[in-house]
């Protein structure tokens, strides 16, 4: 990978990296990335992807409104204003 | 072996057991780094420790990252929710590799030390839950594997690590690393101890759309197979005892077979291509205004917010944000991530044949339990390589544990069993098996009555 795709995917994973980290980065990604270009070599074109290890029935749960217990906890864990949500601008 | 939970539930010795436990625990743990909370309340149940990626009412999530230091959830997780009701007793949240990533236990703010050697890790991640079922007489955990997060630690800590078929325990409550790789599982200090705690969490929950009910099946099956591509990549000094564990088997009853298994020889590739792609997503949601870690600076525009947040991440997590985005990419998306789904299927096809005969088995590990010295000199590749042995149950989804058979320089060796999807207790009963002639050895016993 060179150094301009490298920071497109970092600006792009919203990660911003000091100098040392994107040289350590780089490094070891293009190491990963070998490991991963071996599944070329795998004869698997003729089978089914398997998103899941298992058959999941889809199951799906009825449009009923349910309440949760205690907003103030459900709250708890944001800045609140007025019962909103702050957030940044978006 | 009878259960040392019914032992403990008859004991009349239990008045100011908690305070006593609590104080001995505290003191050790400042050394091994097991826990990140120790609930002091006084209590009466038996004690369970629960891994920090599931919730507890009440007590603070993190997954060891800082990003969620603060996060109070204000629910538990099903499977919590379950033991608790059973009548067993939240001790403590266990420290483990940042969001689960890694095989060792050091990533985090404090890397988890084995009882067995401080010098040596103690396996990830569920690291302090092994660490925990290994320093205490009467304790089970709640733990999570998605790569070999319960297996590696059990075989470093010397406790039995038991990761069940995929669905059968909810995730609801989970902080999520691979939505289609996270298992919820048990470890204890012997198969009597893991099954008392699955059975009583197992089961369908609505809440998880992933959850399964299927009936479990047992069989007996003294036919067991060792993979000869998995078995070359163990080092040397471990080979040798495995063989000579193979060999006590043989003297049980049980057939050894030895089987080729080439499917298996992208399972690394693929298991990292999935997890680091379902990972890059998951790890959206810490925007750094819900949960944990909260940036102040409202005047800023999204991005750099979000940027603003996201650098509390720890290098590995870092790492496989890049690599999970960079693998979901619209150019190489069917490069990597869709021929990834087809190994897997290949995999699950293999091991599901294979099963079919009887029980795989091999070490837990491929070398014996590291120093930190040793861990920090590997590569992001040599690192990833240690699970080549945990990798193919967990990317396929299937019922597997990790057990003690034996101990080299005073370490624990651990060995691994697999089972078909849905065969769990066949895994159990033959831990079970083994454990009439094993002598478990542990370091510390605290607690005991």
């Amino acid at each position: 990978m060179d150094q301009k795709e490298f920071d497109r995917l970092a600006s792009i994973s919203r990660l911003r990296l000091d100098e040392n980290e994107r040289e350590k980065f780089l490094k070891e990604i293009d190491e990963v990335i070998r490991l991963f270009d071996e599944i070329e070599k795998a004869d698997v074109d003729s089978l089914e992807p398997a998103f899941h290890p298992i058959d999941i029935p889809q199951r799906l749960r009825g449009e009923e409104p349910e309440a949760f217990g205690n907003k103030k906890e459900l709250l708890g864990n944001t800045k609140i204003y007025r019962f909103y949500v702050v957030g940044p601008k978006i | 072996m009878t259960s040392s939970i019914s032992k403990f539930v008859r004991s009349e010795k239990r008045e100011g057991y908690y305070d006593r436990l609590v104080t001995d625990l505290t003191g050790l743990n400042d050394r091994l780094n097991a826990f990140s909370v120790i609930d002091g309340n006084m209590k009466v149940g038996f004690p369970l420790s629960v891994k920090d990626n599931l919730c507890v009412k009440g007590f603070e999530c993190t997954a060891s990252s800082k990003i969620l230091r603060g996060y109070i959830p204000p629910f538990s997780a099903t499977v919590v929710e379950r033991a608790l009701n059973a009548g067993f007793s939240f001790l403590g949240k266990t420290r483990m590799d940042e969001f689960g990533f890694g095989t060792f236990g050091i990533n985090n703010d404090k890397p988890v030390r084995n009882p067995f050697d401080e010098r040596r890790v103690a396996g990830g991640s569920s690291a302090g839950s092994a660490v925990a079922t290994s320093i205490m007489k009467y304790h089970v955990s709640l733990a999570e594997s998605t790569g070999g997060s319960i297996s590696a630690p059990a075989a470093f800590c010397g406790v039995v690590g038991f990761t069940p078929t995929y669905g059968l325990l909810s995730r609801y409550g989970l902080i999520d690393y691979a939505n289609s790789l996270d298992k919820v599982g048990v470890m204890g200090r012997s198969s009597q101890d893991v099954r008392y705690l699955f059975d009583k969490v197992k089961g369908y929950d609505r809440r998880d759309s992933t959850s399964v009910d299927s009936a479990l099946k047992s069989r007996e099956t003294k036919n067991l197979m060792i993979v000869e591509e998995l078995l070359d990549k163990v080092e040397d000094r471990v080979k040798t005892r495995f063989l000579g564990f193979l060999d006590r088997l043989k003297g049980n009853g049980y057939s050894v077979e030895s089987v080729s298994a080439k499917d298996l020889e992208h399972s690394i590739a693929a298991y990292y291509i999935i997890s680091m792609a379902e990972a890059s997503t998951n790890l959206a949601k810490y925007c750094g205004f819900k949960y944990g870690l909260k940036v102040d600076d409202f005047t800023k525009g999204y991005n750099d917010f979000f940027s603003e947040a996201r650098a509390s991440f720890g290098a590995e997590a870092k790492r496989r944000i890049l690599l999970g985005t960079f693998v979901r990419g619209k150019s190489v998306r069917s490069r990597y991530y869709s021929r990834a789904t087809k190994i897997r299927r290949a995999v699950i096809n293999r091991l599901k044949a294979l099963t079919k005969k009887g029980l795989l088995i091999s070490p837990t590990m491929p070398v014996l339990t590291p120093t930190f010295e040793e861990v920090e000199k590997l590569t992001p590749v040599q690192n990833y390589a240690m699970d080549i042995l945990t990798v193919p149950p967990n990317l396929a989804g299937m019922p597997h544990v990790s057990f003690p058979y034996d101990y080299l320089n005073g370490l624990p060796l651990g060995a691994q069993a697999v089972s078909d999807h849905f065969d769990d207790y066949t895994l159990l009963d033959f831990v079970s098996e083994w454990e009439k002639g094993f002598r478990y050895e542990f370091k510390y016993n605290l607690g005991d009555l």
